[in-house]
């Protein structure tokens, strides 16, 4: 298997865990094998040192110099547009939808409910027509 | 042990004299026949009670006329009902429609409640004037004679009750159907499945 | 990550006697956790060093002082001594971090982990940030490089908070994120 992703300088990161669950930052520096000065200037990712254990790495890149200040990274990345490519992502749209069902109402939740009721109905009633022609 | 100070014994000998001087006022009274025994015990005092107004059980601010809750306890738990109004006694004034889901008028205790942010209009609905008497009414014939007990049949409920139940539902019923899905989700039953957690979930 | 230590400033001095109107005063910098052990390891040390007691002495100032820059990874040189079960040792150890009192933090942890040597049994000689030419240590060296890349070859799924996570799993996690 081959790696694609990797710790470099201006990695574009995923944090999940902690209170900053769900933000966006880059790597800005690596500070030892365990964590990495992580800035995230236009995501309200304050600028610190985060372990690899809460960090997902993202297929993004920026193109700074390591140590670069924020204002530095903030240039990178409205340059590398990360923001729009990450709203392009399955992986972001997932994030939302997950989000977006957690804000869900009692009543809501019942109207998810018929919709996915009726949505099997209606392929179980087409494999039972498909199943009876292949007969 | 230290003696009383100058002072202290003055002021007592004065008050046995007022005292004294009173005993004497009260002699010249027609007295009172005496007792001729006395209570080997005290008698029952009554205790002082401070006692306040009841205050008005404060509705929590997610329940207004309309809302949506969710019975928790009780007969029709997990019932989806449409609440009408506070009593006097804060209990709320629930109703299911009882045409759509079988829960009649019905008083509840907020604390078995829980509110949902669905809201049914109901500017527009008379609230028939139920009070908190009125439903002890309706628990009063509790005697049964014995033509009662011997007869299979139903006991009827009195006229009222269903006549007043009937006037709220079909105002009621017609709003309801307004909304899709509302009939058929407040006819459902809440329940939780696995993974979910109430106290982390949205209403 | 807020450490649980902290950077004082501590000034103190001999109490001025008609013998010694003008006593030398005394600036000593502690790593400590809160104001109270700090003044107490102000003590410990004055009286090895000088001849001046807690009990003739005053604290005339302390403040506490923070990172200038605490944005900017660092390498940080600590010169310590610390009493091993034989002996007592002096060390050099540097460590990589964004403020001083997180590198005095790893050095304690690194301590007890790696010679169990208590709190109490090392002393900070001194603790100051080293140029990047400067380290010794290839465990800080390795990081020397504007172009560093590397792989993390095991990432352990983690629940996204504390209370979701579970002894037990019925699958085995897949380690390997690409």
């Amino acid at each position: 298997m081959v790696f694609r992703r990797f710790v470099e300088i201006g990695r574009v990161v995923l944090v999940n865990y902690g209170k900053d669950r769900g933000k966006l930052g880059v790597i800005v520096d690596v500070v030892d094998h365990n964590r990495a000065l992580v800035d995230g200037p236009l995501t309200g990712l304050a600028r610190q040192t985060i372990n690899w254990k809460s960090l997902t790495l993202t297929p993004f890149k920026v193109k700074i110099q390591h140590s670069s200040r924020t204002g530095v990274v903030r240039k990178a990345w409205e340059e590398a547009k990360i923001t729009e490519q990450w709203q392009n992502t399955a992986w972001y749209k997932k994030l939302c939808a997950r989000r977006n069902k957690q804000k869900l109402g009692d009543f809501d939740r019942f109207k998810v409910m018929i919709a996915k009721k009726r949505k099997s109905a209606m392929i179980h009633s087409q494999w039972k027509r498909l199943k009876s022609q292949q007969q | 042990m230290v003696s009383k100070s100058r002072d202290v014994r003055r002021r007592l000998k004065e008050k046995a004299a007022r005292k004294e001087a009173q005993l004497k006022t009260m002699s010249d009274k027609p007295s009172k026949p005496k007792m001729k025994w006395y209570p080997t015990e005290d008698k029952p005092r009554k205790l002082f009670l401070r006692k306040k107004p009841q205050k008005r059980t404060k509705l929590r601010a997610s329940i207004t006329p309309g809302t949506v809750l969710i019975l928790l306890s009780g007969r029709f738990r997990g019932r989806r009902v449409i609440f009408l109004k506070q009593l006097a006694s804060g209990l709320l004034l629930v109703t299911g429609p009882f045409e759509l889901n079988g829960v009649p008028l019905r008083r509840v205790n907020q604390r078995y409640v829980i509110a949902t942010s669905t809201k049914v209009d109901i500017q527009s609905v008379e609230i028939p004037p139920v009070d908190d008497s009125w439903f002890k009414k309706n628990k009063k014939n509790k005697k049964r004679s014995k033509e009662e007990l011997t007869d299979t049949g139903k006991s009827k409920l009195p006229e009222t009750f269903v006549n007043t139940q009937r006037s709220i539902d079909s105002q009621l019923v017609p709003l309801v159907k307004q909304v899709p899905f509302l009939k058929s989700y407040l006819c459902s039953r809440f329940c939780l499945s696995y993974g979910q957690f109430p106290h982390e979930m949205r209403f | 990550m807020k450490g649980w230590l902290h950077q004082y400033s501590i000034v103190g001095r001999k109490i001025p006697t008609e013998e010694e109107p003008e006593p030398p005063t005394y600036r000593l910098k502690i790593f400590a956790p809160n104001q109270v052990n700090a003044k107490s390891r102000f003590w410990y040390f004055l009286r090895k060093l000088k001849r001046v007691k807690k009990s003739s002495g005053e604290i005339l100032n302390i403040s506490e002082v923070f990172e200038r820059k605490p944005t900017q990874v660092k390498n940080y040189g600590i010169w310590i001594r610390y009493k091993s079960r034989s002996d007592t040792i002096n060390m050099y150890r540097e460590y990589r971090d964004v403020t001083i009192t997180g590198a005095v933090e790893q050095m304690y942890k690194d301590m007890s982990g790696r010679h169990r040597a208590r709190w109490s049994s090392i002393w900070v000689l001194k603790a100051m940030p080293v140029a990047a030419k400067d380290c010794r240590r290839p465990k800080i060296t390795q990081f020397h490089d504007s172009k560093i890349k590397f792989a993390l070859p095991h990432q352990c799924p983690r629940a996204s908070k504390r209370k979701y996570q579970t002894p037990f799993k019925a699958k085995r996690p897949t380690t390997i994120v690409q």
